[in-house]
C-alpha cells in the first residue's frame, strides 16, 4: 500500500495565537493508507495541526505539499476540494435538520430546475450510516440523537465527500467501546482503500489498536515520530509530558484544618443520587469522573445553579439554604466554570471582571469607587501574575491562562473560602498549568477548600489530598492520597 | 476541549480576535493612543462635525440660532428616548414599545389634566401640571415594567415581548383618547381644555436662551452614563449583556437587572412622551410613530452594540443628534420628504458600516 512519495507533507508548520506559541516549526507527514497518531497533553497543539490543515485556521508560515506538490494558503473549501475531509471535536451538524440533510449539507443532490431530490438524499444517507453499520433512521432530527449517534453521522457526511486524507479529532471522546470497535473497523476499511488517516488522540491505549506510526507533540514542537511497534505506553507517556512531575504537578502539602463545607444527602433529578461528602480547610479535594457522571451537575448544584430535589448543606458547621449564585458567593463559595467562556466578560476591561463577583452582592444603586477598583484589581494582576500590557485590556485579548486567572481573581475579590474548579486547566498551555496548580496551592495555605473536578488523570492523582470517584451521579470509591492508581480511578469510573 | 486556541466567539464584535502584537507594534500603538482613541470613541462625532460642517456650507439657514434650538428640540424626545433603549441595548435586549409607552404616557396625562374623567364612580381631574407629570412617569414606569414581567415571567424574546405590548399600549392610548388628539375640540370648550402651562414650557420654552426640552435630554444623559459608570446596577447591565452565563455565575441575578432595565425605559418613555406632548401642544395616542426605530438607530449610530456588553449613552445622544441635524439639514435643503426617507435610511446603514470598519482597524 505504501508508496514512496508521502501523500501529505507539512514542513515547518508555524502559529501563535496571543500569548501562545501553538505550533513551533512542526514536521509532519502522512503516506496512503497509513493511520497517524497525533498524541500529546491537552494544549499541545495537536488540533491546531489539523485545523491548519482543514483550512479552517490559516498558518503563519510553512510550507504544505501533497503527493509531492506544494498547495498554497488553504481555505475549508480548498481543503475539500482537495480532499481532505475532516470530523471536527466539536461537532459541527445544524441540530435543527434531519441526519440525512446533514449528511448532505452543502452539496444537496438536486433535480432539474434546481429542485432538491429528496428521495436522493434519504437513500443515500441510509446507505452512507448503514456502510457505517449504525442504525440511525435518515430522517431523525440531530438534536434527538444522543452524542455518539451525531458523531457517527458526522463522520457519514465526512465519508460521502470520499476524502483522500481523513483527519479525526478525537472521535472516540464520546462513543461507547462498541460503537468504538466500529469506529475502528471503518477506519481499517478506509485504509485497504489508501486513505490516510490523522488520528488525534489523547489516549495512549488506542495508539498501537489504530497506528501504524505515533507523532507526540508537545508544546507546540514535535518531541518524535514512531513506528507503533516501537512505542510503548511508557515511553509515549514520558514524551507526552517531558517534564519533571514535581515540576508539572507542585503539590504542597499542609495540615488539614476543620470541616469547612458538608454536603448531606444532596440528590438532582435523575442526575445526581444521595452524595456526601466532606470539605476541609486547605484540602484539595479530586472529583474523577468520565464525561456526564454528573460532576458539572454537583458543582453547579451546590453553587445554586441548579434547583435541588433534596440536600443538606453546612458551612462551617452552620445549615445554610443555597438558592442562587448570589447566596452561594455570601457564604464564600466560588465556582471556576469549565467553559472559560462562560466565566469572562469578554468585552470588558480587567478591573469590572475581576470585581463582578463581589458588586452582585451590593445593592443596584450603591455607588462604586473606581479608584478603588483600579487598586485592588492591580493588587490580583501582581499577585497571580496575570499577564497583560495594561488593565484596560478588554479580557477577550489575554490568553486562556490568563483569563481563567482573571476569573480567580473574581474569586479572591468576592472572599471565597470553598472554591469548586471545574476542569480548570482545560484549553490552556502547560506552563499556564502549572501556575493554577501553584496558585491552588497558595489557596489552600491560606485555609481555602478546593473541590477539583478533573477528568485528567495524572492532574487529579498528583493534586488531590483525597479523591472521590463518581459515575452514574455517584460516589463509587474513594481513595486518600497516594493510594489509587489510573486503574483504579478508571475501574470505579466506568 | 483541546488546545488553547482562543475560540472565535460567533458574536461580530470578535472579528478582530486573533492578532498578535509585536514589541514594535505595541509602541507604535502607544504612541497615537489619542488619535487611537478619537478614532475608536469619537466615530460618531467626527460624523456629526462633518455632516453639520457640509449643512452650514449648503444652507444659509443651518447655523441661526432659531434653526439650532429647533434642531435641539427634535432631537432631544429621540434621545431621550434613546438613553433608555441604550440601557435595554447594553444588556442584551431591545425595546421595540417605546414609541408607544411615550404615547400613553403622555395621552393618559394629557386626558387626565383637560378633562373631568369618572373612575369607579370617583370623579376626577383636571389635574394640575405635577399630578399630570407624575402620572405621565408612573404610566411609563408601569408600562416598562409590564415588559420586564413579561420577558422574565413569560421566557419569550424581548423582541416579541415588546412588539406585543407595542401594539397593547397603543391600543390602550386609543381607548383612552377615544381616537382624537388631547385636547380636543370637544374638550377644549369645557373647563380650562388646555395643557398646562409649564408643560408647554418644557416642550417648547426655553431656560437662558437654551430650550428647555434639550436640558431635560442632557439631564436624562448625564443620569443614564452616572448609572452606568457608577452604578453596581450599571455593571449588571453590561455583565448581563456581555455574557449572560458568567453574570449569572457571578451572583447577578438575570431576571431582577432585566426587569429594573425595562422599568428604567419606560420611564424614560413616560418622560419623553410627555415633553413631545408639551412641544405639539397635544397628545394622541398615535404620537411618537416610529420612535421605537428612531431610537434604535440613535443607539446603533452612537457605537453601542446591538448585541449587547458595550456602548453608552454619550453615543447616543451624539446618534439622536445625527439624526435631528440630518432631517433638519434635508428639510433646509428642500429634498423632497420621500427622499428624506431614502437619504435616512442609506445614512443608518453607512455610519454603521463605517464604524465595524473602525473598530475591526484600530482594537487591539
Amino acid at each position: 500500500m505504501r508508496s514512496n512519495q508521502p501523500l501529505l507533507r507539512m514542513e515547518q508548520i508555524d502559529k501563535s495565537y496571543p500569548g501562545v506559541h501553538a505550533l513551533d516549526h512542526v514536521d509532519f507527514n502522512l503516506y496512503e493508507g497509513e493511520v497517524h497518531v497525533l498524541l500529546g497533553e491537552n494544549g499541545a497543539g495537536k488540533s491546531t495541526l489539523v485545523k491548519i490543515l482543514s483550512g479552517s485556521v490559516p498558518r503563519d508560515s510553512g510550507r504544505i505539499f501533497m503527493h509531492g506538490e506544494e498547495i498554497g494558503d488553504l481555505n475549508p473549501e480548498r481543503a475539500q476540494e482537495l480532499g481532505i475531509g475532516m470530523v471536527y471535536q466539536e461537532l459541527s451538524l445544524v441540530p435543527s435538520l434531519s441526519a440525512a440533510e446533514n449528511i448532505f449539507l452543502g452539496q444537496l443532490p438536486k433535480k432539474r430546475l434546481g429542485i432538491v431530490d429528496w428521495q436522493a438524499i434519504n437513500n443515500g444517507a441510509k446507505e452512507s450510516l448503514e456502510a457505517l453499520g449504525v442504525d440511525i433512521d435518515p430522517q431523525a432530527e440531530i438534536r434527538g440523537l444522543n452524542v455518539a449517534e451525531q458523531q457517527l453521522t458526522e463522520i457519514a457526511r465526512i465519508l460521502t465527500k470520499e476524502p483522500k486524507i481523513l483527519l479525526l479529532d478525537e472521535p472516540t471522546s464520546a462513543l461507547s467501546d462498541n460503537d468504538r470497535e466500529r469506529l475502528f473497523e471503518i477506519i481499517r476499511l478506509l485504509r485497504e482503500r489508501g486513505v490516510g488517516i490523522v488520528y488525534i488522540s489523547h489516549r495512549l491505549v488506542e495508539v498501537p489498536l489504530v497506528g501504524q506510526r505515533v507523532t507526540v507533540l508537545r508544546d507546540g514542537k514535535v518531541v518524535g515520530t514512531l513506528p507503533v511497534n516501537e512505542a510503548n505506553e511508557e515511553k509515549l507517556a514520558q514524551m507526552m509530558v517531558g517534564r519533571d512531575l514535581t515540576e508539572q504537578y507542585p503539590k504542597q502539602y499542609i495540615e488539614l484544618g476543620e470541616a469547612i463545607l458538608r454536603i448531606e444527602n444532596l440528590s438532582l433529578d435523575d442526575v445526581l443520587h444521595d452524595i456526601n461528602f466532606e470539605l476541609h480547610r486547605g484540602e484539595i479535594l479530586g472529583i474523577f469522573g468520565l464525561m456526564g457522571a454528573g460532576q458539572m451537575e454537583l458543582a453547579r448544584a451546590i453553587f445554586g445553579l441548579e434547583p435541588l430535589s433534596t440536600a443538606n448543606i453546612y458551612i462551617e458547621g452552620q445549615e445554610v439554604a443555597i438558592r442562587n449564585p448570589a447566596e452561594a458567593i455570601r457564604y464564600g463559595l466560588g465556582l471556576l466554570t469549565r467553559d472559560r467562556r462562560e466565566g469572562i466578560v469578554p468585552m470588558l476591561p480587567i478591573p469590572p471582571n475581576v470585581t463582578l463577583a463581589k458588586l452582585s452582592q451590593f445593592a443596584p444603586y450603591r455607588f462604586l469607587n473606581l479608584g478603588d477598583e483600579i487598586e485592588v484589581t492591580n493588587k490580583y494582576v501582581r499577585d497571580l501574575r496575570i499577564q497583560t500590557p495594561s488593565l484596560d485590556r478588554r479580557v477577550i485579548f489575554l490568553s486562556g491562562g490568563n483569563q481563567q486567572k482573571v476569573v480567580l481573581a473574581r474569586w479572591l475579590c468576592s472572599g471565597a473560602k470553598i472554591m469548586i474548579f471545574d476542569e480548570p486547566t482545560r484549553g490552556i498551555d502547560v506552563g499556564a498549568k502549572a501556575e493554577v496548580f501553584g496558585l491552588m496551592n497558595d489557596l489552600t495555605k491560606k485555609g481555602v477548600g478546593i473541590v477539583m473536578i478533573s477528568s485528567e488523570m495524572p492532574e487529579i492523582l498528583a493534586m488531590a489530598d483525597r479523591i472521590l470517584v463518581m459515575r452514574g451521579g455517584q460516589f463509587t470509591a474513594e481513595y486518600k492520597e497516594g493510594e489509587a492508581t489510573q486503574e483504579d480511578l478508571l475501574r470505579n469510573a466506568s | 476541549m483541546e488546545d488553547e486556541v482562543p475560540q472565535r466567539a460567533q458574536s461580530e464584535t470578535d472579528l478582530s480576535l486573533p492578532m498578535e502584537e509585536s514589541a514594535v507594534a505595541t509602541r507604535a500603538r502607544r504612541g497615537s493612543q489619542t488619535i487611537r482613541g478619537l478614532a475608536l470613541r469619537g466615530g460618531p462625532l467626527i460624523a456629526l462635525i462633518l455632516l453639520s460642517a457640509y449643512l452650514s456650507v449648503g444652507s444659509p439657514y443651518f447655523l441661526r440660532i432659531s434653526n439650532l434650538v429647533n434642531v435641539t428640540r427634535q432631537s432631544a424626545i429621540t434621545a431621550i428616548l434613546a438613553v433608555g433603549q441604550t440601557l435595554v441595548i447594553l444588556s442584551a435586549g431591545i425595546d421595540l414599545s417605546v414609541g408607544a409607552m411615550a404615547a400613553i404616557s403622555a395621552s393618559v396625562a394629557a386626558v387626565l389634566m383637560t378633562q373631568r374623567v369618572e373612575i369607579a364612580g370617583l370623579a376626577f381631574g383636571p389635574v394640575d401640571f405635577w399630578l399630570g407629570f407624575l402620572i405621565a412617569i408612573a404610566v411609563g414606569t408601569l408600562a416598562g415594567m409590564i415588559n420586564g414581567f413579561i420577558i422574565t415571567r413569560g421566557r419569550i424574546p424581548d423582541f416579541i415581548a415588546t412588539l406585543g405590548t407595542l401594539e397593547i399600549y397603543r391600543g390602550i392610548g386609543l381607548l383612552v383618547t377615544g381616537g382624537l388628539p388631547v385636547p380636543s375640540h370637544l374638550t377644549a370648550t369645557e373647563l380650562k381644555g388646555y395643557l398646562p402651562e409649564p408643560m408647554i414650557w418644557m416642550g417648547s420654552g426655553s431656560f437662558l436662551g437654551f430650550p428647555v426640552a434639550g436640558l431635560i435630554a442632557l439631564l436624562v444623559v448625564v443620569v443614564g452614563w452616572f448609572i452606568l459608570r457608577y452604578t453596581a446596577l450599571g455593571r449588571a447591565f453590561f455583565a448581563v449583556g456581555g455574557n449572560r452565563e458568567a453574570a449569572r455565575v457571578s451572583g447577578i441575578s438575570i431576571d431582577r437587572t432585566k426587569f429594573t432595565v425595562y422599568t428604567i425605559c419606560g420611564l424614560m418613555c413616560g418622560l419623553g412622551g410627555f415633553v413631545l406632548a408639551g412641544r405639539l401642544n397635544s397628545a394622541n395616542a398615535l404620537m411618537a410613530n416610529g420612535q421605537e426605530l428612531n431610537s434604535i438607530a440613535a443607539v446603533v449610530i452612537g457605537g453601542t452594540n446591538l448585541f449587547g456588553g458595550e456602548g453608552g449613552v454619550l453615543g447616543s445622544l451624539i446618534g439622536a443628534l445625527i439624526m435631528g441635524v440630518l432631517g433638519n439639514g434635508l428639510n433646509l435643503l428642500n429634498v423632497s420628504a420621500f427622499w428624506q426617507r431614502i437619504i435616512q435610511g442609506t445614512v443608518i446603514i453607512m455610519v454603521v458600516v463605517f464604524d465595524q470598519w473602525r473598530r475591526r482597524r484600530f482594537t487591539t
